[in-house]
């Protein structure tokens, strides 16, 4: 095991030899950048980081396709208002979201009788539905976003959890999930009545 | 010229001011925008985005923290976002594969120790990246990533911490490098 004072000299170690880290290989472009700036506040157009919306689409399809197992089949009843496609995206966020809730219940259980060995494998598989979501109109909704950001946040710590031997770090996880109130929040965001279809991962 | 004044001068629609304040910021912005990013297009993307945003919300900007901490706070929100976008970050920092193909091996020469630091970091998750390229590379202070990420200050402390553990792990055929 690493000594204290190793330690230390490894934190001197690592802030050296990190600079190296992604260096920008030129000064900030300045003309370049404000000539751009300029012209987009011009026309008024934004800036999207991903300019091909087929990406975003495509990632939104596939959320709909990992979560959506049974959407036609469902019972959910819309409200007029609703649009379909904003129906499917709630009815695959609230599968999603009763999953997540279930794991995450069955982690901290699990957690305090000693068994994580499970864990990190379903966390992973979730994650991908997390991200997936993120990046679909589900997350629209800030308050969803913001839910969603902070569930993949402790999914991806509980990803990487090291079967058998990450005490500390699950201790770490479920203090930053009651510190980010994860699970009240969760729950909430889930509407009363019968969950919608169940389909892959927890069990 | 006072910040404040330029902040006024630029809500007045003082196009000038609005360079300068440009001028006074972008090169630490799209710093931090290229160290999280690692793409020079994406670098410039970010920046841009982050300062119309910026130009756009000036009026929302009360002063109670300083402008450059109010500026990192959009960088931050806009890499973060527009990396997930893009799916480069988020998929090598879940990709425990890669997280264990940078544990092994042996050390061979300087330049693999480039890469393999790199690649460890950028295994890390995002939140331990984030907090440990802005502190251990970009030297902001514990309080700044707080404001900036919206987390506690104890909370940046802890993953910084947490990072610095894994890299450890990562890098432990490296120990002659900083035990001698």
């Amino acid at each position: 095991m690493m000594m204290d004072n190793d330690e230390t000299k490894f934190d001197q170690w690592l802030q050296d030899a990190a600079k190296t880290y992604n260096v920008p290989p030129r000064p900030a472009p300045r003309e370049e950048m404000w000539a751009q700036i300029q012209a987009e506040r011009a026309q008024g157009a934004r800036r999207i980081v991903v300019r091909r919306s087929w990406v975003r689409w495509g990632l939104a399809a596939a959320a709909v396709l990992l979560v959506g197992i049974g959407i036609g089949r469902g019972t959910v009843v819309p409200e007029p208002e609703t649009t379909g496609s904003a129906l499917v995206y709630q009815f695959a966020a609230t599968q999603y979201l009763s999953r997540t809730e279930s794991f995450l219940t069955g982690f901290r259980a699990d957690l305090r009788a000693g068994r994580v060995d499970a864990f990190p494998g379903q966390a992973r598989d979730l994650l991908a539905t997390t991200r997936l979501l993120l990046d679909s109109p589900a997350a629209d909704d800030p308050r969803m976003q913001s839910l969603l950001e902070d569930l993949e946040l402790v999914l991806v710590q509980i990803s990487q959890m090291e079967a058998g031997r990450d005490r500390r770090n699950a201790d770490l996880i479920t203090q930053d999930m009651d510190q980010r109130n994860v699970l009240p929040k969760l729950r909430s965001a889930i509407p009363a009545g019968p969950v919608p279809v169940r389909t892959q991962g927890v069990t | 010229m006072d910040e404040r004044d330029l902040i006024n001068r630029v809500r007045a629609g003082d196009g000038s001011a609005e360079r300068a304040l440009y001028d006074a910021h972008v090169d630490r912005v799209y710093r931090l925008a290229y160290r999280l990013a690692g793409d020079d297009a994406l670098a410039q993307d970010f920046t841009q985005e982050t300062f119309i945003r910026a130009f756009e919300k000036l009026d929302t900007f009360r002063g109670d923290s300083a402008l450059s901490t109010w500026l990192h706070t959009i960088t931050t929100t806009v890499v973060l976002n527009g990396l997930r976008k893009v799916k480069r970050f988020h998929r090598r920092e879940a990709d425990l594969e890669a997280a264990d193909g940078v544990t092994g091996g042996r050390r061979e020469s300087e330049p693999d120790l480039k890469v393999r630091l790199r690649a460890a970091i950028d295994a890390l998750p995002q939140g331990y990246r984030t907090v440990f390229v802005m502190h251990d590379i970009e030297g902001f202070t514990h309080e700044e990533i707080g404001v900036a990420l919206g987390v506690e200050t104890g909370t940046s402390k802890a993953q910084l911490s947490r990072a610095r553990a894994k890299l450890r792990e990562s890098l432990a055929d490296f120990a002659g490098e900083w035990i001698a």
